[in-house]
């Protein structure tokens, strides 16, 4: 046999057409119902408010997102403080710099232990994404990269997730399966996730005043798992991840989707990280805790947002969640005013799209001489440049869906994400504002493609199986827009809108992890966890309300870093505690400012400030010195405690009388001749007080001034 | 679409399902079975689930339950207060079955079959992965390989690879010969990756001069996983089988960790060097005869054997199992040896150390075994070099005891070869000498060329920058 002969370069096209005959023949179907999703998923209303008036965030009121039907849950993951990581002995928390060497993979979908291929497998093996992995010795392993079984489950990490099912007053389970959790896009090496379950059906105080809530937040489930790698770049089908990350113990705390407005979802996600806190070993910083949000509004469906690492941003990601969903079904409502039929959009496979049907067609050479130079431009690149005919669409390419984003946005991303075009832009359509293409273009592409005047018909240009894929894609996307909103999970994006990410998985990629037997978790091990379990938030908040702290101090001091360091301090109840709570919640970010630190880094030791409270209980410290001598204290850590008390102690018979410095003062006081009389007393206060440093009470202070003052400006009527 | 029925296995087997003890008496007191629906009060909270069986090297004190979520949980027997049936839903394995398409134009392949995973299902029973083996089956996974050639399968055996053996490398040699006599363009044989190599020797010895390409291969990271490279190394080792030049006995697995080409080791070169990287089987003291990658074949050897279009081939599936594999140690004491004798061993390989050294203690156990007939051969614990036995005093006492030395054979080769050779020659003991001291399939080479010891040593500067640049 000839060498040549194998060398033939057409196979390679081939098999991933086939292998896509092979995988896709239930994805094509028209409607993208695939059956693979648990109806769980629909919003239990099913009767969008169409008309309701689109309003900002801030102008809307909870009985709003009661008539939008939204519902939103959460998941929330946390690193948690361990020195290695979950499944092998590389330290945990490691930031790599360097890049010691890399991996490449490729990732293709398995069957589940139901011996269904899933469908987010599906739609990752379309990308055909080459995988590569950037490695730092220190911080990974052979086992990281799957070329090592796992070794035993990291106990420090199931006793902490144990913990944190305790304090969520959860159902454990008394043996944990290591399961896989396939992820086909890479971010895991082995292509699934090792996570256990821990804990089942738990419940946490609920209490937000401001918000009105005061309820428990269900807890659905608590799984240990490890995590996954920081993504570097994704350009074309290349897709680059860091590894120092990847097999972190973390947690993922499941609430139920019972948060009501955009407002309480972000404080059910602050609270369940104060109570993942409250273990005192989870990692804080940068991407210690992320959360994925689920989303629906009536007549909607889940949608999962993942990887949000601040609360701040949650309420608006939300929010405009719940109205891409209210925005697509008033789209499918429009395409049902149409009377239009989504077998319309119906593709045969396999093959080039453009060879199967009267919807597509290659107009590489009709567009070769166009102005518009990105797609020259791809051309000269030797591309294809596909047109596809969407019949009915036309003007809903323009449909608004998101904040500054119309319907053409979630066709462009399907392609973005599954055809992997390297080069932006890679689509233009026909809808209005768009005269990227010559009229001429225009006309012959409609008239190429039989497109009436309802008809949208958007060209989109990669090398050409990708523009085959592209093609596809568009199809299978508008004929989702007749189910409304498809199942997806999205990303997102700094403007507080949402892109695509991949279709939502279902329970059918979980299958269990034959290289790790079961774990018990037995009796005397939960009894020690619980033994030494930290305080929730709403423990503490009730020991500090019996400490003498107003409702809304109490609050804000148990979920404060310095809490510890409250507690430590054991300040007497009523004023003390009062008012050591107030200084420090008024002094510690002060200083942490002033600093730049992280405000645990400026957390001082107990010891150091300890003197200053026993003087406060004592009365050797007046309360109006606790700030200055705090801030002298955390300011000028050299300085001995005992000097700073000394000089701040309170005034006694030997001391020189303030009288003098008062009317001194009050002697000054010509200079503001003309000003308003409060102006003057508030500066004549910061005059005499100043220099007694906190020993003098203020408030005798201000009444011997407002004396003296009074009596000056009397007198001086007097003379003129 | 034709769905197959495959897969039925995993719900049979023990009545209990692994279940027994005091999890299985749970069981039995709330009528309660494998496969049902249930909703679990226990001391630790409730819990709702289907009932899956239990592994059964797993302890009998918990039930394992699959939640809606698709996590698998365990319940401890004593936790439970009850167990209520809700529903029966039994689950069964398919992997996607359709017909192997046919192509006229492509070579037609043999695929035989001996247990190794290469496409897999699981089995709940044993969390083990089962093997798709028929040619719907491994379409219905590997559909590429339709492009490649037309495949027809046969499963001689269901064994782990730790378990192949003698019988099974007869059976496979015999079924080569009868794939080249019926016209195949090619064989592939799936193997486990443990005692692959084994395999490759002993078929390297049984089937020589094949007119086709054989080539085994297996996958060294389990096929159930996304990253697995089981269907990597299925296409390219059909690839070789069907359109490759050689016709040698190949080991067709990786060459980097990372997914980018496989290697082409012959039989007797090659060896399993590492219990779990994908990159395990390297050619030892030589370069692998070829690399496969996107459907070429690029030859890297200079001596190898062109396929040819006659059907000739010598199967000789000869076997002595009185031969044995001996790893000297210092210190290793004279009735280690006596005692192969008195067992009746008729063969001993000997992996020494250095250039094949063992300490005086022994030697008159080897005098005695050589004086009873038996056969002494010296390989190299090193595993890469040759036996040189006239350089120290030492080695020439030994080769006047009457050990052969064998050059740079592989031991593990050595062990295989003179097995081999003893079925093969009987009592001839003129003939097995000949036999083993004759290069037959490249198990001894004339010279060890510069790159055929090439084992980078991590953290050098050098080394570093190089596998900086080059994909691991
Ligand atoms: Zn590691």
């Amino acid at each position: 046999m000839e060498t040549d002969s194998y060398a033939s370069g057409g196979w390679v096209l081939l098999l991933r057409v086939l292998s896509e005959q092979v995988y896709m023949s239930e994805h094509a179907a028209p409607v993208p119902d695939r059956g693979i999703r648990p109806p769980g998923d629909l919003n239990p209303r099913q009767d969008p408010p169409l008309d309701f008036i689109d309003r900002p965030l801030h102008q809307m009121e909870p009985s709003d997102y009661q008539v939008l039907g939204y519902i939103s849950g959460l998941e929330v993951h946390q690193q948690l403080l361990t020195d290695s990581k979950l499944f092998c002995r590389c330290p945990a928390g490691r930031k790599a710099t360097e890049v010691d060497a890399a991996v490449l993979r490729r990732m293709r979908p398995t069957l589940s232990e139901l011996g269904e291929y899933d469908g987010t497998a599906l739609m990752e093996f379309k990308t055909r994404k080459e995988v590569v992995y950037l490695l730092e010795r220190s911080t990974v392993c052979t086992y990281e990269m799957d070329d090592a079984p796992p070794f035993h489950i990291d106990e420090a990490a199931v006793r902490v997730a144990i913990e944190l099912a305790l304090l969520c007053n959860m159902s454990l389970v008394s043996e944990l399966h290591v399961m896989r959790k396939q992820y086909l896009d890479g971010s895991i090496p082995t292509g699934f996730q090792r996570t256990a379950m821990v804990g089942l059906t738990g419940s946490i105080p609920f209490r937000v005043p401001e918000l009105g809530v005061d309820r428990e937040l269900r807890i659905r489930q608590l799984s240990l798992e490890e995590d996954s790698c920081r993504e570097v770049s994704d350009v074309g089908h290349r897709i680059t991840f860091r590894t120092d990350r990847l097999g972190t113990p973390l947690t993922e705390v499941v609430t139920e989707p019972e948060l009501l407005t955009p407002l309480e979802l972000q404080a059910g996600g602050r609270l369940v990280a104060r109570v993942a806190r409250a273990t005192r070993k989870v990692r804080r910083g940068p991407g210690a805790a992320r959360q994925d949000v689920n989303v629906s509004v009536a007549g909607g469906r889940r949608i999962e947002i993942k990887g949000i690492h601040h609360h701040r941003g949650l309420p608006l990601l939300a929010h405009n969640e719940a109205f891409r969903q209210l925005n697509l079904l008033r789209l499918r409502a429009e395409l049902q005013r149409r009377e239009l039929d989504p077998s319309a959009l119906a593709l045969p496979d396999p093959g080039l799209p453009w060879e199967l049907s009267d919807l597509i067609m290659d107009a590489t050479d009709l567009l070769a001489n166009t102005g518009h130079r990105p797609l020259r431009r791809a051309v000269e690149r030797g591309e294809t440049a596909c047109a596809v005919r969407l019949p009915g669409f036309g003007g809903l390419l323009d449909h608004p869906v998101q904040p500054g984003a119309t319907f053409v946005r979630e066709l462009a991303e399907r392609v973005r994400v599954i055809a992997c075009p390297p080069h932006r832009p890679f689509l233009t359509y026909s809808d209005t504002g768009h005269a990227d293409l010559s009229k001429r273009h225009w006309r012959q592409l409609a008239r190429s493609l039989g497109a009436a005047a309802g008809d949208a018909v958007v060209v989109v240009w990669a090398a050409m199986d990708d523009a085959a894929t592209a093609a596809r894609e568009i199809l299978t996307r508008a004929a989702e827009a007749f189910v409304g909103v498809p199942a997806e999970t999205r990303q997102a994006l700094r403007d507080g809108t949402t892109g695509f990410e991949r279709i939502l998985p279902g329970p059918d990629r979980m299958y269990p992890d034959t290289d790790t037997p079961p774990v018990p978790i037995s009796d005397s091990v939960v009894a020690e966890v619980a033994g030494g379990r930290g305080e929730t938030p709403w423990a503490r908040e009730e020991r500090y309300l019996r400490l003498g702290l107003g409702e809304v101090a109490a609050r804000r001091l148990a979920s404060s870093p310095w809490a510890d360091l409250f507690d430590e301090l054991a300040p007497a109840a009523g004023s003390p505690a009062r008012q050591l709570s107030t200084a420090l919640e008024l002094r510690l970010p002060f200083h942490s400012r002033k600093h730049g630190l992280s405000r645990a880094d400026v957390l001082p030791s107990a010891a150091r400030l300890e003197p200053l409270v026993r003087a406060l209980e004592q009365g050797a410290l007046l309360p109006y010195a606790l700030h200055p001598a705090l801030d002298e204290a955390l300011g000028d850590p050299d300085r001995p405690v005992g000097r700073i008390l000394a000089s701040y102690r309170p005034l006694s018979a030997d001391d020189a009388s303030p009288a003098a410095t008062i009317q001194a003062v009050v002697s000054r006081s010509h200079l503001l001749d003309g000003k308003p009389p409060e102006v003057v007393l508030r500066w004549a206060m910061g005059e005499v007080l100043r220099p007694w440093r906190g020993r003098l009470d203020p408030h005798q202070v201000e009444r011997a001034l407002a004396d003296a003052l009074g009596a000056r400006v009397t007198t001086a009527e007097a003379m003129t | 679409m034709s769905q197959g029925t495959k897969g039925s296995g995993s719900s049979t087997g023990a009545s209990d399902h692994g279940y027994r003890g005091s999890a299985l008496q749970v069981m039995r007191r709330f009528g309660i079975t494998v496969w049902c629906e249930l909703r679990a009060e226990t001391t630790r909270g409730s819990f709702q689930g289907l009932l899956l069986p239990r592994s059964e090297t797993s302890d009998d004190l918990h039930l394992v339950l699959k939640l809606d979520s698709g996590y698998n949980i365990g319940i401890r027997h004593d936790t439970v207060l009850s167990l209520e049936k809700t529903g029966y839903r039994e689950a069964r394995y398919q992997i996607p079955e359709r017909e192997f398409p046919r192509n006229p134009a492509n070579p037609n392949v043999k695929l035989l079959g001996t247990g190794g995973t290469i496409a897999s299902r699981l089995d709940y029973r044993t969390g083990a992965v089962i093997p798709a083996f028929s040619p719907g089956e491994l379409y219905g996974s590997v559909p590429e390989l339709a492009d490649i050639c037309n495949i027809e399968t046969e499963k001689l055996f269901g064994v782990f690879s730790e378990n192949m053996g003698h019988e099974q490398y007869q059976v496979l040699a015999e079924k080569i010969g009868q794939a080249i006599g019926n016209g195949y363009d090619g064989v592939m044989i799936g193997h486990g990756t443990d005692t692959m190599h084994h395999t490759a020797a002993a078929l390297s010895f049984m089937v020589q001069r094949p007119p086709i390409p054989v080539v085994m291969v297996g996958s060294q990271r389990s096929s159930d996983r996304p990253s697995s490279d089981a269907a990597r190394n299925l296409i390219n080792a059909a690839w070789a089988a069907g359109h490759g030049p050689i016709a040698e006995v190949l080991v067709c697995m990786f060459g980097p960790t990372s997914e980018f080409y496989n290697l082409l080791h012959r039989g007797t070169r090659v060896r399993k060097m590492h219990s779990s990287v994908r990159s395990t089987f390297r050619t030892l003291g030589d370069i692998p005869v070829a690399m496969v990658e996107h459907g070429k074949v690029t030859i890297l050897h200079e001596h190898w054997m062109p396929r040819r279009s006659d059907r000739d081939v010598l199967i000789q599936p000869h076997w002595d199992e009185r031969v044995t594999l001996m790893y000297y140690y210092p210190g290793m004491r004279p009735d280690t040896i006596d005692s192969m004798v008195d067992c009746g061993y008729r063969g001993i390989v000997l992996a020494g150390t250095g250039l094949g050294h063992v300490n005086r203690l022994v030697y008159p156990a080897l005098e005695r075994a050589s004086a009873a007939g038996v056969h002494l051969y010296m390989t190299l614990q090193t595993l890469w070099g040759f036996v040189q036995m006239h350089v120290y005093e030492t080695g020439r006492e030994i080769l006047e005891l009457g050990v052969v030395p064998l050059a740079n054979m592989i031991p593990e080769v050595a062990f295989i070869k003179l097995s081999w050779a003893l079925g093969l020659h009987g009592d001839d003991a003129d003939a097995v000498r000949s036999l083993m001291t004759t290069p037959l399939a490249g198990e001894m080479t004339d010279r060890e060329p510069h790159d055929g010891y090439l084992v980078l040593q991590g953290g050098v500067p050098e080394v570093e920058a190089f596998v900086k640049r080059v994909w691991r």
